[in-house]
């Protein structure tokens, strides 16, 4: 079996084992096995990325590659059937833009770490711990296993913002640490009826002998065993549940009657329980995403994260919760996707005016660059509600480019804050006049989040809005009132961002005086062009050619939305039917 | 129709190839000026312009075979959706040739070589210098890009990045707060038409599937005008698309589109950016906005007259018409060199517009042509006259609030400046359009043309569409005003600062300096009309024209308001008395403006002149440019500020209040929690041992070791049993 995805996972792990038995002193050391970890996984991701044939399709998997599955846990539990979790890994053209991206960041981070002096090797022990889980969610298909990495993701971030945050770090640790456990419980909640409700058809065949055990079944052995269990024709302790996600993604194997099935016709709060399992598992991901109005933990987690944690945060970690949104909720229940299709493109579409209008009210470098990331996440909602090919492709090409544009734009406020100890817009004026190359990437990088053409956020909003327009005609799902609105994003970012330069950046050089004493204003140092300048190659790479995301996302994007549509329009009938008995 | 046969990928040909040389050239001029410009020799002026002269050479030629000969087109796959269903068609990107596309392409590589040469002179000495030669590399490349692709979409990017460097340009001096306020809004009013051009784009794309030019233009032609509306079939990867459009629908997409001209052309009601804009180099505003990038609308309207309804076309004429003339009024008392022609600007682009609304494509895109000469030729001229005021005021120690762009610090410049004053005379006459200069034709073409559309637009017996002609003769008039009393403050009458004129001059022998001088000299020469023309008193005979006719340009094919167009042009053609009428009226209206100016300043004294401040409502009015900065800031601006500032009080006092005091309340619950713990659970156990150790305690000292003691329980006992046993 190939082990490549297990390694991606890892390596960084590894390297934090050699951290942790590393003596405290060893600074230097330490920190270069740290690099040398995360530059292990960025070459393996490249690896990966290259090597992933975007148009295979099929083959069992539904394009999954690199697969890697072992039975990790599973017991016979009786008359309740078998109970079963898989090391289930593979990576798609969902998956593998934030695989590469993931790999890309890891190392921008470290490089922004490298001044760290404060308990470094808890530091990057911690660190690394956080790319091994952020990894691991991108990558398991298991859906135990990916709620093992999601819950893991916590602890590292909670300490990295606590121990190393700013002033007021125990408040916005705590609450991010708060919202994004209750978002997880939801989660938790969800994914236990949905272990109860399916079975793996594989493993099922198996236990009832349909198949030599270990032997992998065939498209004809599954649709048998489909048939039999929806003709409730196997008895439950025959049944193998799974936390499998592609397992769940298939309706036909949903055991009949139990909890989660399209025709269970249990309701809570008047409504069909699987309409409100979604809302659970939306409301878990949309904190992760985050979207308003459950976003106030993200602009206090970065104004006190130290800078390499707030690109990180906002780089990967953000995306885990669009991630899990294309992954997981569209995919399971697509049903009650349409349903509240408006629903989540109108809180997309909340998103990105209420936090463009937040930032527009900001004096904070910091804050603002925050608001402007719950505002562009809103673009992944927006895009993904619409359920267009363009809308989807526009959702992932988002998540991938806000990863590179915003990390650029946190790395900035750092290279400021590093100098300053301040960040505040009206203590300063005219900083062009003494750091014309920052000022020079503070423009490229304004202008690439503000969506100009040529740098990767261009494409992405392109494709988003142009999907959500067209929405009424390929699939029914927004109204287009709600695009329109949504276009006017583009005018406030603009806005923003320019007065940001207007005021921070141009007219005569002038410093709030408390700041003087300590304020050397040095222009960009070697170091921070190392970051920086790949960040923004890789900005106008992907916005001259987006074929080099496209390629590889296009086919599972088609597949995803024709399954989705397919799956959704029938289940929903039938759910709204049994509503209405 | 196989939409996917109309995107075919075409092969490249050696125009094709040599387009795009065209449009990098530029592109490397930035590249290596913002990187290496500072240590190159001269700080690279020299490289950059080479490039552009490269450029302009190979335009040229590019002209000269092309013209009048066929389209060259290429186009290869961009990007594409994979769906194996095949329900999408390719994001393509290529080049297209045609007569418009040359023709601009020699006018933006001419006027950016003229800026150019004359920067070299005009920015002399500028800690940015390279920077500024970087830019206009940059800015160059976009104006370019716009010209020469194929697409919508990517003519939608250039038209992005064109703004982009406008703002770097405008706040090329970005130590000046003024100069940084205007780029932010001029980039910002800028993004509000760009949103109803994307909205117009999506709208095509929504239901044609495709941004390609060429593809849309086919679509369109094949369409059919049905009871409900417009109707277009064809077929994607076999399958079958009935697209039906309601005229309603089309209308607001071609009003999308010219959304976009607004904001770039400076329409009404977006008209307030280019104003401030001239907070940037002089130079800089005679190449963007005189010449090219404000020009760029007008050619989007050309690009995409196919798409545009009849109902459109009106509104766009009517915007045109308002344009022309609120430019033309606030123009009238405006005191600043630049604000006239910027003012001047807006109103030459309402013409335009209008020229395009009323069907007058041909006449428009000519006007387009000439004002970008005669425009540049004043803004440059404009630059030298501050450039010399500048020096004047230095060399004789002025105090520093003196003004050197106010024209009532000017005066007499004519006889310090003969060579500026003859060649601003000529691009004025021309602006003016007075007879036999480039103006006078392409003025009168719109006229002509405004007039035929009003005729066919009344023919229902509704007159109120003369109302647009109308505008367009008393623009005429309120033109050749604002120009006379320019000209007049400047050059006649004598000089009213306190020092000799000759100061301005570069030395006692030479006025200016060469590199400055040539680019004005040779823009001023072209604002004659025998370049045109042959005929310098008719457009009809117009070589130019004629190129850029709309039966070229859509190669035949059917647009949106055939109908009409077809009406307007052969009321134009039947027009044959009018056009004589029209053409002695606007020189008359044109000549009598002058003769207005002259007269009303003729008598005053220069001190009555240098005191001069506009009087009355009106005139207020029209110097503040009827206050549409106020009203946006007090309607827009302002409560967009305040909803910020609202919804973030929103966050903080709303949902983070609610979360921390939920969170409180958690606390005071479970506090509540601990003490039941404490007292009932804890209590409750505490109680059964208390009660245990009671009830020990009393055992314990029963068994004292007594026998007596002992004896007297038993005997209790035993009565307590002979009772029970007696009792129950």
């Amino acid at each position: 079996m190939n082990l490549i995805l297990s390694s991606l996972i890892f390596v960084p792990l590894l390297a934090a084992l050699v951290v942790l038995v590393m003596p405290i002193r060893l600074q230097k050391p330490i920190k270069a096995v740290a690099l040398l970890g995360a530059l292990a996984q960025l070459v393996l991701a490249i690896v990966v990325y290259l090597n992933f044939q975007g148009a295979a399709v099929a083959n069992g998997q539904r394009g999954y590659q690199f697969v890697e599955k072992l039975n990790w846990i599973g017991l016979s539990l009786g008359s309740l059937g078998r109970f079963q979790i898989e090391y289930f890994l593979g990576v798609d053209g969902i998956s593998i833009s934030m695989v590469l991206l993931t790999g890309i960041v890891g190392v921008i981070g470290i490089v922004s770490s490298w001044k760290i002096t404060q308990n470094v090797k808890g530091y990057f022990l911690l660190y690394l711990l956080l790319l091994t889980s952020v990894m691991g969610c991108f990558l398991a298909l298991d859906f135990f296993l990916f709620y093992l990495f999601f819950e893991f993701m916590l602890l590292p971030m909670y300490f990295l913002i606590g121990i190393w945050g700013g002033p007021k770090r125990e408040y916005a640790a705590l609450k991010f640490f708060i919202y994004t456990l209750v978002g997880s419980l939801f989660i938790l909640i969800v994914m236990i009826g949905l272990y109860t409700s399916v079975v793996d058809p594989q493993a099922t065949a198996w236990q009832l002998g349909l198949l030599e055990r270990g032997m992998p079944a065939n498209f004809d052995v599954i649709q048998q065993v489909r048939q039999l269990l929806q003709q409730n024709a196997i008895v439950s302790a025959d049944m193998v549940h799974t936390f499998s996600i592609p397992a769940m993604t298939e309706p036909a194997n949903f055991v009949p009657n139990s909890l989660l099935h399209v025709m269970s016709g249990v309701e809570l709060w008047n409504l069909p329980i699987r309409f409100v399992a979604f809302l659970l598992l939306f409301a878990g991901f949309a904190i992760k995403v985050p979207t308003v109005p459950v976003h106030t933990w993200l602009p206090d987690a970065h104004v006190e994260a130290p800078t390499p944690i707030s690109v990180l945060l906002a780089a990967i970690l953000l995306k885990v919760g669009g991630y899990g949104l294309i992954r997981i909720v569209y995919p399971i229940f697509p049903d009650a996707g349409i349903y509240f299709a408006v629903l989540v493109g109108g809180l997309g579409v909340l998103s990105i005016i209420y936090a463009a209008l937040c930032a527009l009210a900001m004096n904070d470098l910091k804050k603002l660059i925050a608001y402007s990331s719950v505002s562009h996440m809103g673009f992944v909602l927006l895009g993904l509600a619409s359920l267009t090919v363009e809308g989807v492709n526009g959702a992932i090409y988002m998540m991938f480019s806000h990863g590179i544009i915003s990390a650029m734009l946190f790395l900035l406020v750092g290279v400021i804050y590093d100098r300053a100890h301040n960040r505040m817009i009206l203590n300063f004026r005219g900083l062009a006049k003494r750091m014309p190359v920052y000022t020079s990437f503070v423009v490229v990088a304004f202008f690439a989040s503000l969506g100009l053409p040529g740098f990767s956020g261009f494409i992405a909003e392109l494709l988003v809005l142009v999907g959500g327009f067209s929405s009424p005609e390929a699939t029914g799902m927004l109204p287009r009132w709600l695009t329109i609105v949504a276009v006017f994003g583009l005018l406030l970012a603009a806005a923003y961002y320019l007065w940001a330069l207007q005021r921070m950046f141009f007219g005569k050089f002038w410093i709030y005086p408390d700041l003087r004493k300590d304020a050397i204003l040095s222009d960009l140092n070697f170091r921070e062009y190392l970051m920086l300048v790949p960040l923004a190659i890789l900005a106008l790479l992907f916005g001259l050619f987006p074929h080099l995301l496209l390629d590889k996302t296009g086919f599972a994007v088609t597949g995803f939305t024709e399954m989705v549509l397919q799956n959704g329009e029938e289940q929903l009938g039938r759910v709204l039917l049994m509503m209405n008995k | 129709m196989e939409l996917t046969s109309l995107l075919e990928p075409l092969g490249s040909t050696a125009e094709t190839n040599l387009a795009l040389v065209v449009l990098l050239l530029p592109l490397l001029g930035f590249v290596s000026l913002f990187f290496f410009g500072r240590k190159l020799p001269r700080k690279g002026d020299w490289l950059s312009i080479a490039f552009t002269v490269l450029a302009f050479l190979l335009s040229v030629w590019l002209f000269a075979s092309t013209w009048n000969t066929a389209t060259f087109h290429t186009r290869t796959i961009w990007f594409s959706l994979h769906t194996l269903s095949g329900t999408f068609a390719d994001f393509t990107a290529g080049v297209l040739l045609d007569n418009l596309a040359v023709l601009m392409l020699v006018i933006v590589t001419f006027i950016s070589t003229l800026v150019q040469l004359f920067s070299v002179g005009y920015m002399h000495g500028d800690r940015g210098y390279s920077r500024y030669f970087a830019y206009l590399g940059l800015f160059t490349f976009s104006m370019l890009g716009i010209v020469l692709v194929d697409n919508l979409l990517l003519l939608f990017m250039f038209w992005e990045l064109v703004a982009f460097s406008s703002y770097l340009l405008i706040g090329f001096w970005f130590q000046r707060p003024a100069a940084v306020a205007a780029n932010k809004k001029a980039f910002l009013v800028n993004r509000v038409g760009d949103i109803g051009l994307l909205l117009g784009l999506f709208t095509f794309y929504t239901y044609f599937r495709t941004f390609d030019l060429s593809a849309l233009r086919a679509l369109v032609s094949a369409g059919n005008w049905a009871a409900a509306g417009f109707t277009v079939d064809y077929t994607l990867n076999g399958q079958l698309w009935l697209v039906e459009l309601s005229p309603v629908l089309l209308t607001l997409a071609g009003l999308g589109l010219f959304m976009g001209c607004v904001g770039k052309s400076a329409q009404f009601p977006l008209q307030v950016w280019l104003p401030d804009a001239m907070q940037g180099p002089t130079p800089v505003s005679a190449l963007i906005h005189a010449a090219t990038m404000v020009a760029a609308g007008v050619y989007l309207l050309a690009r995409c007259y196919a798409f545009f309804t009849v109902d459109a076309l009106t509104v766009i004429a009517i915007v045109g018409a308002i344009t022309a003339l609120l430019g033309a009024l606030a123009a009238l008392t405006q005191y600043d060199i630049k604000a006239v022609l910027a003012f001047s600007t807006i109103s030459q682009l309402g013409y335009m517009v209008m020229g395009m609304g009323t069907g007058a494509h041909d006449a428009s895109l000519f006007h387009l042509t000439t004002h970008a000469f005669f425009k540049a030729a004043l803004f440059l001229n404009a630059g030298i006259i501050i450039h010399a005021m500048h020096r004047g005021l230095h060399h004789t120690h002025q105090p520093h609030h003196v003004d050197p762009q106010d024209i009532r610090n000017m005066g007499g410049l004519r006889k310090a400046m003969p060579l500026t004053f003859y060649t601003y005379l000529l691009a004025a006459a021309a602006l003016v359009g007075l007879p036999l200069f480039s103006g006078f034709l392409s003025k009168d073409a719109i006229l002509s043309g405004s007039w035929a559309w009003a005729q066919i637009m009344s023919s229902r017996g509704n007159y109120i569409y003369f109302i647009v002609p109308i505008i367009g003769f008393t623009v005429v008039l309120l033109t050749a005003y604002y120009m006379g009393r320019h000209l007049w403050f400047m050059f006649f009458g004598s000089f009213r600062l306190p020092f000799d004129v000759q100061a301005l001059r570069l030395s006692a022998r030479q006025e200016v300096e060469q590199v400055m001088a040539l680019p004005v000299l040779l823009l001023a020469i072209l604002s004659l009309g025998i370049f045109f023309s042959v005929n310098p008193l008719s457009f009809g005979s117009s070589w130019l024209m004629q190129g850029i006719s709309l039966e070229k340009l859509a190669e035949g094919g059917k647009v949106l308001a055939t109908g009409m167009l077809q009406l307007v042009a052969a009321q134009d053609e039947a027009n044959h008395t009018t056009h004589i009428v029209i053409g002695v009226l606007s020189a008359l209206l044109g000549l009598a403006g002058i003769g207005l100016a002259i007269s009303m300043y003729k008598n005053k004294s220069s001190e009555a002149l240098l005191q001069e401040a506009p009087k009355g409502a009106l005139a207020k009015l029209s110097f503040n440019h009827f206050y549409l900065d106020q009203f946006y800031s007090n309607t827009f601006i302002k409560p967009t500020l305040l909803l910020a500032r609202a919804l973030y009080r929103v966050d903080k006092r709303v949902i983070d209040f609610t979360l921390n005091y939920g969170s409180k309340w958690l606390v005071v619950l479970s506090k509540i929690v601990a003490w039941f713990d404490r007292l009932m659970v804890d209590g409750t156990v505490w109680l059964v041992g208390a009660l245990s150790k009671v009830l020990g305690l009393f055992g314990r000292n029963l068994q004292n070791g007594k026998v007596q003691s002992y004896v007297a329980y038993s005997l209790f006992g035993f009565i307590l049993v002979i009772l029970y046993i007696l009792l129950i």
